[in-house]
């Protein structure tokens, strides 16, 4: 109950080490935030930044994980989010929460709300309270507001303030710009350096280097769940910083492209000429201009942008399950290929792993087998339609091989529901369904997200297999690395448009970066180099 | 938080909601057994099973549209309109009754698959759909049988009608159908033993609770059958009805565990967008539920009205939420994506031995209700219950 000396650092990590279903996700990590810093956190897609995020905000729980958890000089065993809260931790999610019809005051005293002595809502109260905050924040924003109106950075602006309100005096921000316009970047920022000189410390993750040089006091870089790097943000070029970041040895096979794979064949599968696609909500506006490119048999097409630029658009468009088509034709074997629904595109051979396995790809709560089947079932119907058991078990346990679904529960395994998977395995469940449809075009959206080095590793063998057997594979990938892996030829789009192809022996890293960022205003393309591995 | 590592973890056992669900039943059945001496006597029995039908054919229906997450109010209301229509046009029109149910039928397909339009076409809520639907159906129905009681036979003559629920199978009828459907199921059973040892992978064609032990499953199913037989033998036989949730039951099996329609089903109620994803045509399976809910919204119609007499202006009310309570107790999720056929059969076996007991029992009508409420809510707290668990266990 001492009050802390000032020197105590806000947070401070000693050994953490935190393990999933035996995969080791963090190893002895020792850290610490200093007090009014604004603390830079880097890593590639698990490295166990997300992972270091949820113990400090009490996501994992005290007793999940390893190590010791201080804050401000207090030891932290937190039980929950509240708990975290309660100390003064705060994480504000990619994914804001906040209730789109209540106004911005009410969303920032919510779950606090004061009463006057009748126990009825004191509004006057909560709307002073809340613009106090937002005053101190330098905001436009208005109490009475309401935050459906508001733009995704104005929303944010409310989940700090809501932070700020209930006294939290370190703020996380998890990827806060990923989906924020250049603008509204240098509205946050600004509001950053404030928040600083106010005495709030901040964890500020992000992939956007050029942000982190303008806005961090300190950097540190996350690698297999290990603390490789920790230095004031001056002292370390943006080259040291990916270095430390990708300076992996690990599969080194999985940065190469494989070389005894066979150049595309000829003969084109998929032809796209001129499409321009509308939005779902907006006809009339374009999501997709004036794309053409034509995908041959056993190519690895890939596709590259920044977040926004349309590759899931275009993706899932070719799937029948976006938007609406303005202009141009699509040809597929050269016969008009316009599919009204995702089942269409199946039967013509087309198929798709989406994005997020786990919000569209599977059925959480039902069985790895059941699965697998879901949208292979017509081959599967015998001619009094019923399906034929025997066969589904033996085509799905063969599937099963191929894409090398397998944990310690052995066969057991496909009896287990989906959800209870690894993400690499998961992954693999979903691609196996795809594959069990015997498509001729692969569509494949970020087919490695969230998913392990090992699990990684074979769906790279996977695609270099199918592309060997013929098949035309298209991939939006975020990752740059994995295109320079996977791809023959990668196009480039941006905010809806075609801006370049690649061809394979002018791909590299710059090339793509330099592609996909091409055309935007000068100031703002630096900000927006989230492709950054 | 501190859970085994999720490569390791088994599914949840499916043993307690089986044996929750028996032993609620077992104690229902003792307590009116000894409370009431009339409860378990043949008569009472054969009544009880008529009702079971009926409640247990229109709970199957429900959960074709529960399952992908829908719900349907509108039920209740159906089944009086439904069986109204028919009972007019026999009595007042002279339509024959093989026509007349056949129209009925027919205006009972096409006013669920209109439902079934306005939810996947036009996105309103099944609730909302539906709940207008009770109402509609409910004035409809009056209109039709203008506030009256139509009997559903002039004179004492029998017809199709009538005869749903006054016919009794011979007694060797129904040991025939229970040789066959023994020599099925013990097939069925074979089979699923053989491709286990296999493929250590479960066909699915039957989910018993015990699903290790498939011989004694099958003895126990067959003997109970046969108990109920030898049972229904010292009243007049097995009623037809049961035959027919028999049928039902049966059908709805197979759509649900054997049928690309039925797996739709179940991935539209688990996570519709992945289901789209997929490749399942939504619209197209969720208007294929609720047109063959209609269908069987008629053949409870039907059976309801044929059981009551006459089809009068109170035939079917609150029955949608006995289908509904039917649903939940047998382990369906309102959310959809989860029920079983043999849990619906059991649900609405409690529900129709607590409402038989209870007006054995005379109990007033306004208790009765109260009781019926708190089945319902009660159900629908275990069912919340066991997803919390089911959350914390994925």
């Amino acid at each position: 109950m001492n009050p802390s000396p000032p020197t105590t650092p806000a947070l401070a990590l000693t050994g953490i080490g935190k393990r999933f279903a035996g995969v080791v996700a963090l190893s002895d990590v020792d850290w610490s935030v200093e007090r009014g810093e604004i603390h830079a956190l880097c890593g590639e897609n698990g490295a166990g930044k997300s992972t270091l995020l949820k113990i400090l905000a009490g996501v994992h729980p005290a007793g999940s994980y390893t190590g010791d958890y201080q804050i401000f000089g207090q030891p932290a065993r937190l039980p929950d989010v509240a708990a975290a809260r309660a100390m003064g931790v705060a994480i504000i999610h990619q994914e804001l929460a906040l209730c789109d019809e209540l106004s911005v005051a009410e969303n920032m005293t919510l779950g606090m709300e004061r009463t006057g002595r009748w126990g009825f809502l004191d509004h006057r109260r909560a709307r002073l309270d809340a613009h106090a905050v937002l005053a101190r924040l330098g905001t436009g924003l208005q109490p009475q507001d309401r935050v459906s109106l508001l733009s995704v950075g104005q929303r944010q602006m409310v989940e700090i303030g809501r932070a700020l309100l209930q006294r939290s005096r370190v703020l996380i921000l998890d990827e806060p710009t990923a989906s924020l316009s250049a603008q509204e970047v240098t509205v946050l920022l600004r509001l950053l350096h404030t928040l600083r000189a106010q005495g709030t410390t901040c964890i500020y993750v992000s992939h956007r280097l050029p942000e982190l040089s303008e806005i961090a006091d300190r950097v540190t870089v996350l690698r297999d769940g290990r603390r490789v790097l920790t230095a004031p943000m001056q002292s370390v070029s943006s080259a040291e910083i990916v270095s430390a970041m990708c300076g992996r040895t690990l599969l080194s096979a999985d940065a190469v492209a494989d070389p005894l794979r066979p150049p595309p064949t000829p003969s084109a599968v998929l032809t796209v000429r001129e499409l321009s696609v509308g939005t779902p909500s907006d006809p009339l506006h374009d999501r997709l201009q004036q794309i053409s490119f034509t995908l041959h048999a056993g190519e690895i097409l890939g596709l590259a942008g920044l977040l926004g630029a349309g590759r899931s658009e275009l993706l899932r468009h070719l799937y029948g399950a976006y938007g609406h088509r303005r202009h141009g034709d699509v040809t597929l074997h050269g016969h008009p290929y316009h599919p009204a629904s995702p089942e269409q595109a199946l039967l013509a051979g087309v198929a798709l792993v989406s994005e997020d396995r786990r919000r569209d790809g599977l059925v959480l709560d039902h069985p790895v087998h059941w699965n697998l089947s879901l949208s292979s079932l017509r081959a599967l119907s015998t001619r009094l339609g019923l399906l034929d058991a025997q066969r589904e078990v033996r085509r799905n346990l063969a599937m099963g091989e191929n894409v090398h679904i397998k944990s310690a529960a052995g066969a057991g395994t496909f009896r287990l529901n989906a959800g209870s998977l690894s993400g690499g395995n998961q992954q693999k469940v979903a691609l196996g369904k795809a594959l069990l449809t015997d498509p001729q075009v692969l569509l494949l959206d970020e087919p490695t997200r969230g998913v392990d080095l090992l699990a990684k590793h074979d769906i790279y063998q996977l695609i270099d297999a199918l592309c060997r057997r013929g098949m035309a594979v298209l991939v939006a990938s975020s990752e740059l690395p994995e295109l320079l892996r996977l791809c023959h030829r990668v196009l480039v789009l941006r905010a809806g448009r075609l801006v370049c192809q690649l061809p394979a022996d002018q791909l590299s890293e710059q090339s793509l970066l330099l592609a996909a960022a091409q055309g935007v205003a000068p100031p703002a393309s630096d900000d927006r180099a989230d492709l950054l591995p | 938080m501190n859970q085994p590592p999720p490569s390791a973890a088994r599914p949840r056992p499916p043993i307690p909601m089986w044996v929750a669900l028996a032993l609620v039943l077992l104690l229902l059945t003792l307590g009116f057994g000894i409370a009431l001496p009339q409860f378990l006597t043949a008569r009472n029995l054969s009544l009880l099973l008529i009702e079971y039908a009926i409640t247990g054919i229109l709970a199957l229906g429900m959960l074709l549209v529960i399952l992908p997450g829908h719900v349907d109010l509108s039920a209740g209301s159906g089944v009086g309109l439904i069986g109204g229509i028919a009972a007019v046009l026999m009595v007042r029109h002279a339509v024959p009754a093989p026509l007349a149910m056949g129209l009925a039928l027919l205006i009972a397909l096409l006013l669920w698959r209109a439902q079934g339009w306005l939810v996947v076409r036009q996105g309103i809520p099944a609730f909302i759909v539906t709940l207008g639907g009770l109402l509609i159906g409910k004035g409809l129905f009056w209109l039709t049988i203008h506030n009256t009681t139509v009997p559903i036979a002039s004179g004492n003559t029998d017809n199709l009608l009538s005869l749903l629920t006054t016919y009794y199978l011979p007694q060797q009828v129904s040991l025939g159908i229970l040789i066959l459907v023994a020599a099925i199921l013990g097939w069925l059973f074979l089979a699923d033993v053989r491709a286990e040892h296999a493929h250590r992978l479960t066909t699915g064609r039957l989910s018993l609770p015990l699903p290790e032990l498939p011989f004694v499953g099958w003895l126990i199913i067959v003997q109970s059958l046969l108990v109920l037989i030898l049972l229904c033998g010292r009243f007049r036989g097995v009623p037809l009805p049961l035959l027919l949730l028999g049928l039902v039951g049966s059908g709805v099996y197979v759509l649900t565990k054997h049928t690309r329609l039925g797996r739709h089903l179940y991935a539209i109620g688990g996570n519709e967008e992945a289901a789209r994803l997929s490749g399942v045509p939504v619209a197209r399976v969720v208007l294929a539920a609720f047109t063959i809910l209609g269908g069987l919204v008629a053949l409870t119609g039907f059976l309801q009205t044929a059981y009551a007499g006459a089809s009068t202006t109170t035939v079917g009310e609150l029955m949608e939420l006995d289908a509904v309570a039917a649903c939940v107790i047998g382990g369906a999720s309102l959310r959809g994506g989860r029920g079983e056929v043999s849990g619906v059969l059991l649900g609405a076996l409690i529900m129709v031995v607590l409402l038989n007991g209870l007006s054995l029992w005379a109990v007033p009508p306004e208790a009765r209700l109260i009781a019926r409420g708190l089945v319902l809510g009660l159900s629908a707290w275990l069912d919340t219950r066991l997803q919390a668990k089911g959350s914390r266990a994925a």
